[in-house]
């Protein structure tokens, strides 16, 4: 019996996206949902991940130059190692950077807190942008090796490849997270958000908590971009746009529930899942007015949401201790 | 020897002296009251004490310790732990969970140690759970141990402040008018209870403007007045003296 492969191939690149919406939405439930830390610069994080990987793994990229003008800057790095390689030093370096953002930010208010993040994703994009000699600059980066590669290229193959590196990326971040949530330690981490003044009088060190808490985040939002340029053919410094990178995942943890993993990862999937089908509908719409069409269902799914269940699709469960 | 010595604090807001080179000192396994009129500096004393303030001047010594400067963890870490006039119960956590919580020495607080030393902090988390359990019974909320503290009532966040307080082990106690709003029946369990656990070596520095508990329950009361100590006695010398009268007891 034949399958239709192309239809599962589009469904598999779909699900993936959607598991690096869900890796960066469990990273920013951690700072946001669990220890109420407001970060407005996701897509900072998700790019010094995504780029840190891109470099690691990808072949050499010299510059291209024609009569001595340079017409492709491109990249640092080429170095080609293997994609573990590169996922790791995406979480250390995105962890790092979340760390030193941390360390000053998290002594003020949360507000400040936010505006500080949404700075610095917004400084580290036109870096990313203008200092080309290093990240390729609006050229992005190109030839990004596959996880296998086959030969000749089975996009079907491929595909299920990509999903099942990406669903196992997912559920050990996810079990680790369970584990260091449900802890004491997490425990602190949730009464910092309930009352960090009445924590720290508890003999709580809550600005080592905070920091902690705001670097593993960081972490996983690196590990997210790793993940990112998987499923990209080139990797473009547009993708990081806090439109599409830092609101969108406020969005799904608001929806699917706020400190509860389970629920973030059901509104990852369902808010990227209105792009997918917008996507789908392109073609028999004919206009481009879906795309406007899809953002207008997400502000009103928003506001309902807030309205009549602020607690999200899965609300956090109350922890009876035996 | 005092077991907490305040020499000469200074604190001042904008361009107000709310504590004003305030000296006084606490006896170890007193109930001592701290009494004065509204504005007088009681709580921000305690918070300067607590370490939620930093003095601009001055010293506090506690246990002969220098503590002043040291970050709230940390003096509660020594022993010294305060509870808030307006409760700050954790409100999305289980009452239990507020007590676990606020245990000292839970080896499961640092990151570090759910992976290098597991079997520390699930053993831990057992030994603190059972001694919470035994402290909710002594504050009657055992009833209570799995609901949201922000589902109790005024009084109950009362006793949950004073349970909390207890977990941390402390030598000292500053409990911020820890029976306002409480009714008589209940204050009067409460009273006995800090007056149970004083004889068990507890110290209690407490802010109180229940002029009856004060007179009954505490062994010294020192009054406060315009950032200053301007009376220290037993009660019933305190309660006489004209000062005292003149400005806070009235005539």
């Amino acid at each position: 019996m034949a399958i239709d492969t192309g239809i599962l191939t589009n469904v598999a690149l779909f699900a993936s996206f959607s598991i690096v919406y869900a890796v960066l939405a469990i990273g920013f439930n951690l700072q946001w949902g669990y220890t109420g830390l407001f970060n407005a610069g996701i897509a900072g994080f998700f790019l010094i991940g995504a780029y840190t990987a891109a470099i690691i793994t990808t072949p050499p990229d010299p510059p291209t130059v024609l009569g001595g003008v340079v017409i492709v800057p491109g990249h640092w790095g080429g170095l080609s190692w293997p994609f573990v390689v590169g996922a790791s030093f995406a979480m250390i370096f995105s962890g790092l950077a979340a760390a030193l953002i941390a360390i000053p930010t998290l002594r003020l208010r949360a507000d400040y807190l936010a505006i500080a993040t949404l700075a610095f994703a917004e400084i580290i994009r036109r870096v990313t942008i203008n200092f080309d000699t290093f990240t390729g600059g609006t050229n992005g980066i190109t030839r990004i090796p596959r996880l296998i590669t086959y030969e000749p290229p089975d996009p079907f193959a491929g595909g299920m490849v990509l999903l099942g590196v990406g669903a196992l990326v997912l559920l050990a971040v996810f079990l680790l997270l369970h584990f260091t949530l449900e802890s004491p330690w997490g425990r602190v981490l949730r009464a910092i958000r309930e009352d960090e003044v009445a924590t720290m009088a508890l003999g709580k060190n809550t600005l080592l908590s905070k920091i902690q808490a705001f670097a593993l985040g960081g972490a996983i939002m690196g590990l997210a971009g790793a993940l990112f340029i998987e499923t990209k053919s080139y990797l473009d410094p547009q993708d990081f746009a806090p439109a599409l990178a830092t609101f969108p995942i406020w969005v799904m943890v608001i929806v699917g529930g706020a400190a509860n993993n389970r629920g973030v990862i059901i509104g990852a999937f369902l808010i990227y899942g209105m792009e997918y089908v917008s996507v789908l509908l392109k073609d028999y719409v004919a206009s481009n007015a879906i795309y406007y069409v899809r953002l207008m269902i997400i502000g009103a799914l928003l506001i309902i949401l807030i309205i009549y269940r602020p607690q999200g699709l899965l609300p956090e469960r109350r922890r009876v201790l035996k | 020897m005092a077991i907490l010595e305040v020499q000469a604090v200074e604190k001042s807001f904008g361009g107000i002296r709310a504590v004003d080179r305030c000296s006084l000192s606490v006896e170890p396994q007193s109930i001592t009251g701290l009494i004065g009129p509204n504005g007088a500096g009681k709580s921000t004393l305690f918070n300067l004490i607590a370490g939620l303030y930093r003095p601009d001047g001055g010293e506090i010594w506690f246990a002969d310790r220098r503590i002043d400067g040291l970050p709230p963890y940390a003096i509660v870490q020594l022993g010294l732990t305060k509870t808030w006039q307006i409760p700050h119960e954790l409100k999305k956590l289980t009452v239990l969970e507020n007590l676990v919580l606020a245990a000292k020495g839970h080896h499961g607080d640092h990151f570090v140690n759910l992976f290098l030393h597991p079997f520390l902090v699930r053993e831990d988390e057992k030994r603190l759970r059972k001694q919470a359990q035994s402290i909710l019974a002594l504050t009657q909320l055992e009833a209570l141990a799995h609901d949201e503290a922000a589902s109790l009532s005024g009084g109950q966040k009362k006793l949950l402040e004073l349970a909390r307080a207890l977990m941390t082990d402390p030598a000292i106690v500053l409990l911020d008018e820890p029976v306002a709003g409480v009714n008589p029946t209940l204050a009067s369990g409460l009273m006995d209870l800090i007056e149970q656990l004083r004889k068990q070596g507890r110290t209690f520095f407490l802010i109180e403007h229940d002029m009856n508990v004060v007179m009954k329950r505490c062994d010294t009361v020192i009054v406060m007045h315009q950032g200053r100590k301007i009376a220290e006695g037993p009660p019933e010398t305190v309660r006489k003296d004209p000062v005292v009268i003149d400005s806070y007891l009235g005539g």
